[in-house]
């Protein structure tokens, strides 16, 4: 048996996977990791990682291995060491596979121009679905484990790490984005042409109010020629939705099943992972493509 | 036939139209066309309906257009209608005494109506579940009597007990479990209506219908504490 510990938590480390679908009209969030593209590229390194994933924020969890050995590797951008058992310390970069041995602590000090970081678990981390996904809706207490991870948080793994080669991949290329093409929303016909052009044109900012449910963001208001109340309808994330301030929403993974703001527009799918790296006061703008 | 078209939602959404209006005939064309298409199996990743849309969601544009024109083969076959009765009719006990019922006397107010009436008025109806959304498992049912529409509170409640039942403009729901909202809460049911634990985590489902009746507190917390699984729930409870 294999154990490991949460000897601090960070803040908002929750277990997430790549999404629980199939549940949404029983109103159950789809949720998943915020930036998909990474855990796709920590697969090439622990392929055998069972869906079960460390989604971290801002600032990072750390792991002490309390029996046993574990094999893991974390994805992102981030400042992180080795606490060896022996008082030692030990340089570790995202994208390499660690190995960790009993007594080992790893630190995740924070996420570096970015938000979110992920660590795999070589054989997960002996957790059961929910709803045939790990993923955890904070919001609505669904998940493996339903709600965020705290200090003290014990996982077993129960198989043992399959061998201790190292393994590497080249750091992937998450370029920041800050423009973002997206798509008419199905109330884009609620916005005059003038709001249109100030939407395109306009610079917005993200805010602090964000979270995995959405970002909320500052900029020239948005008013609806018709109404900012429409009759609740299913939403997706990476929708763009306007409540009556006119102060735009990006919805994000833990979105809220239905919805009855107009929305202008919506973000295709590599983008909203690409949003969920932004931290507060980053200024984005929109260019609006053709009627798809 | 409400169904005016489908539309893009996105580079990977679809919405099926239905309208701008909302009545009980157009959600029951909308809940039969979500039975419809949750059959044909599509590469879907969620199908959600509501009063007069239903959204269909896609891994990516190169799925959601394979997929589209079995959505528009399907529509467009009007021998489609599905005879087979897959909703249910629920019969299900409520507990409308004062501990519970929190804002009983702002409906009462309002209508110039006793308890009793909103009792009576609230237990009188057969419901129909027009969908499940706002949380896990939440049906909303309509609609309720003109005597007991009543708007949400002027400043929503921070935490709503479960199994509470809400009254909403002319909506009546059910909270699954403790919520903030701003639902005029009359009363509560004795048992879950969502569990994780199950495969069909949701008791109610978009169709069904629903009629309350009054129990005392007595027989409230006889049932309560049966502590019912949902299959037996459905047993129970249902036809």
């Amino acid at each position: 048996m294999n154990s490991i510990i949460i000897t601090r938590a960070g803040t908002h480390s929750t277990i997430q996977d790549f999404g629980r679908f199939q549940y949404q009209h029983l109103g159950v969030s789809p949720s998943g990791a915020m930036d998909q593209r990474i855990i796709t590229e920590l697969q090439k390194i622990i392929p055998n990682h069972q869906n079960q994933f460390l989604e971290f924020a801002y600032v990072g969890p750390s792991i002490k291995v309390k029996e046993g050995s574990v094999k893991i590797c974390v994805g992102g951008n981030c400042n992180m060491s080795i606490e060896k058992n022996n008082n030692s310390q030990l340089e570790c970069h995202p994208y390499k596979s660690i190995n960790l041995f009993e007594g080992d602590e790893l630190i995740i000090h924070n996420t570096i121009d970015s938000v979110y970081g992920y660590i795999a678990f070589e054989h997960g981390l002996g957790l059961e679905p929910c709803l045939n996904s790990y993923s955890t809706d904070t919001k609505a207490g669904i998940g493996s484990i339903n709600r965020p991870l705290n200090d003290e948080d014990m996982f077993h793994i129960s198989k043992d790490v399959s061998s201790w080669d190292l393994i590497s991949i080249p750091k992937p290329d998450l370029e920041k984005v800050t423009n973002f093409k997206v798509y008419p929303g199905p109330q884009l016909q609620y916005f005059s042409d003038n709001t249109l052009q100030s939407f395109i044109s306009g610079v917005f900012t993200i805010t602090n109010q964000s979270d995995r449910m959405g970002i909320r963001l500052k900029g020239e208001s948005l008013i609806s020629s018709k109404s900012h109340d429409i009759l609740s309808e299913g939403i997706l994330p990476g929708s763009i939705q306007v409540p009556s301030d006119g102060q735009p929403i990006v919805l994000m993974r833990d979105i809220p099943c239905t919805g009855g703001y107009p929305k202008i527009a919506i973000l295709n799918e590599v983008d909203i992972s690409r949003i969920s790296q932004l931290p507060p006061e980053t200024k984005i703008t929109f260019d609006l493509q053709t009627i798809y | 036939m409400y169904f005016k078209g489908i539309n893009s939602y996105g580079d990977r959404g679809l919405v099926l139209d239905f309208g701008n209006e909302t009545s009980k005939s157009i959600s029951q064309e909308v809940n039969e066309t979500f039975l419809n298409i949750s059959n044909l199996n599509l590469q879907s990743l969620n199908i959600i309906p509501s009063f007069n849309k239903i959204v269909v969601i896609f891994e990516n544009s190169k799925i959601r257009d394979q997929n589209k024109d079995k959505i528009s083969m399907k529509m467009r076959d009007t021998n489609s209608k599905t005879n087979k009765k897959v909703t249910k009719t629920w019969e299900i006990p409520a507990c409308y005494n004062e501990d519970f019922a929190l804002d009983i006397k702002i409906v009462q107010k309002l209508h110039q109506i006793t308890k009793e009436e909103v009792i009576n008025f609230h237990s009188s109806v057969r419901y129909y579940t027009y969908y499940i959304g706002f949380m896990p498992g939440f049906p909303y049912l309509g609609d309720v009597p003109s005597q007991l529409i009543t708007p949400r509170l002027a400043t929503p409640r921070v935490k709503i007990p479960a199994r509470s039942i809400g009254i909403a403009k002319n909506h009546t729901c059910i909270y699954p479990k403790v919520s903030p909202g701003g639902w005029n809460i009359i009363g509560q049911i004795p048992f879950d209506i969502f569990d994780l634990q199950s495969s069909y985590p949701s008791l109610f489902l978009p169709g069904d219908e629903v009629k309350f009746y009054s129990v005392s507190l007595s027989e409230f917390e006889k049932i309560r504490k049966y502590n019912f699984s949902l299959n037996e729930l459905v047993k129970e409870y249902s036809s």
